[in-house]
């Protein structure tokens, strides 16, 4: 570990001597905030006039039930903060206060935790830019129509049970020719590309009215899109079980096709054409 | 003639007229119900209910049972029907005859759309497991709504001019 952090030092101190202006330029537009780098950026601060923006977030605590849900607002300086809106939080929860509550992992768009809605639109905090052509307040919500543990964090309980009895799993009695490994053409695996990269961060889901009235049943974009990845996997020998499963009332036909899930979608995927496929081939 | 509700029609006509002069008193009564429910931030319309996990954490959602009438068939039915009443509403004016056979088949897809239309409603806004005296209101009252319809349109078709006729001198009045 000791080694590992020298190395990391001398590439730093390599990079500082080799490429002074660039390091300058950098510093300007890293990507997290710290608290240690407050003091190397009062220069930079002081020669740009100070960005400052408020965020409105959604606080409730858990420890005191009874009082209702507020807004509280945090103002900031932009420019000592990355330009996506979870490292404003981040800054915020660091330097201005640290009961804030919210989940986030990879900041890049790969884990889903820190989904939640901003400025009325779900979305990953992580991939949401700061709105900086206007001086309006940012207001940030935990995803709508889902019990909250603690201001921005939801329970989404529902939403893995409902990912568990999808069986989002390879089902299959036939061993492979070879022994091997189950092997698909190139035209099979394509089918799964716009399937596969879904991080089930419940956007989708917590975005869409018939999931809001009926979550208890219908099973949601997030999940049906799960569902079609499973339906159209070439090595998958259960098609006929997993139609099954949907062929109710409730369980997909509660989409009505509007669409909210395709328009929300962080990494840009689109259940509503998945589920349209599910239903087409349903239909005879 | 083949008229079955005609007198029992009647007989309402004037009973309406005569009770007209009592209808004012609870319209007003209702505009002031509608309008506290708007201003105020009270609505407890079906609130939610506190959270409640079926089983552990750890079990999967229970799948319902499969039941293909309820599900694909229903939805292939709908789409079937949806997109039947185009051509079925544009035949008739397009050819400029009317077939009596023809306007029959365009009513029963109507009322066919229209009660599958109101279902999906009723599915979607009465929940089964929270509401279920109300959905049951609710569905008994549609399909009691598309009954009295059903008769109607049959009395239109068969006493009066039908529909396609009906459209065409609205259309031109």
């Amino acid at each position: 570990m000791a080694a590992l952090r020298s190395s990391s030092a001398a590439a730093r101190v390599l990079a500082a001597s080799s490429r002074p202006a660039l390091r300058l330029q950098g510093a300007s537009i890293r990507g997290f905030a710290q608290l240690a780098d407050g003091a190397q950026h009062s220069t930079t601060a002081a020669e740009q006039p100070a960005k400052m923006k408020t965020f409105q977030i959604y606080r409730w605590n858990p420890d005191t039930p009874t009082e209702k849900p507020k807004m509280e607002s945090y103002t900031i300086d932009l420019n000592k903060t990355g330009p996506m809106v979870l490292d404003a939080l981040i800054r915020i929860k660091n330097e201005i206060d640290p009961t804030l509550t919210f989940r986030r992992s990879c900041r890049e768009g790969i884990c889903g935790s820190c989904a939640m809605n901003i400025n009325g639109t779900n979305t990953l905090a992580c991939l949401c830019r700061i709105p900086t052509d206007d001086n309006a307040d940012t207001k940030i919500y935990p995803l709508p129509h889902t019990y909250v543990v603690k201001d921005l964090v939801p329970d989404l309980t529902l939403f893995y049970k409902q990912y568990k009895s999808i069986k989002p799993y390879l089902q299959r009695d036939t061993p492979a020719p070879d022994g091997k490994e189950y092997r698909q053409t190139k035209a099979d695996r394509k089918k799964l590309d716009g399937l596969y990269e879904c991080i089930l961060c419940a956007c989708c889901s917590t975005s869409c009215p018939s999931y809001w009235w009926n979550s208890e049943e219908y099973l949601g974009p997030a999940i049906l899109l799960q569902s079609y990845r499973w339906l159209i996997d070439s090595r998958d020998e259960r098609k006929a079980e997993r139609m099954d499963a949907l062929n109710n009332s409730m369980s997909l036909y509660r989409c009505h096709t509007i669409l909210n899930c395709t328009r929300t979608c962080p990494k840009g995927l689109n259940p509503g054409l998945a589920i349209a496929n599910i239903k087409k081939e349903m239909a005879f | 003639m083949a008229s079955i509700a005609r007198s029992a029609l009647l007989k309402q006509a004037t009973t309406a007229s005569r009770m007209s002069s009592f209808a004012t008193k609870p319209v007003v009564n209702n505009a002031l119900r509608a309008a506290a429910f708007h201003t105020t931030s009270r609505r407890d319309l079906l609130p939610p209910l506190p959270q409640r996990v079926d089983g552990t954490i750890n079990d999967p959602a229970p799948v319902p049972p499969t039941s293909p009438s309820h599900g694909s068939y229903h939805w292939t039915m709908d789409r079937l029907v949806a997109a039947s009443l185009i051509p079925l509403t544009i035949t008739p004016f397009a050819a400029g005859s009317l077939n009596p056979t023809l306007d029959a088949v365009l009513c029963a897809t109507i009322l066919i759309h229209s009660h599958t239309g109101f279902q999906n409603i009723i599915v979607d806004y009465i929940p089964k497991k929270r509401t279920p005296r109300a959905r049951k209101i609710f569905t008994w009252g549609l399909n009691a709504a598309t009954v009295v319809v059903g008769l109607a349109l049959y009395e239109f078709e068969t006493t009066d001019v039908g529909l396609t006729e009906a459209v065409k001198r609205v259309w031109t009045a």
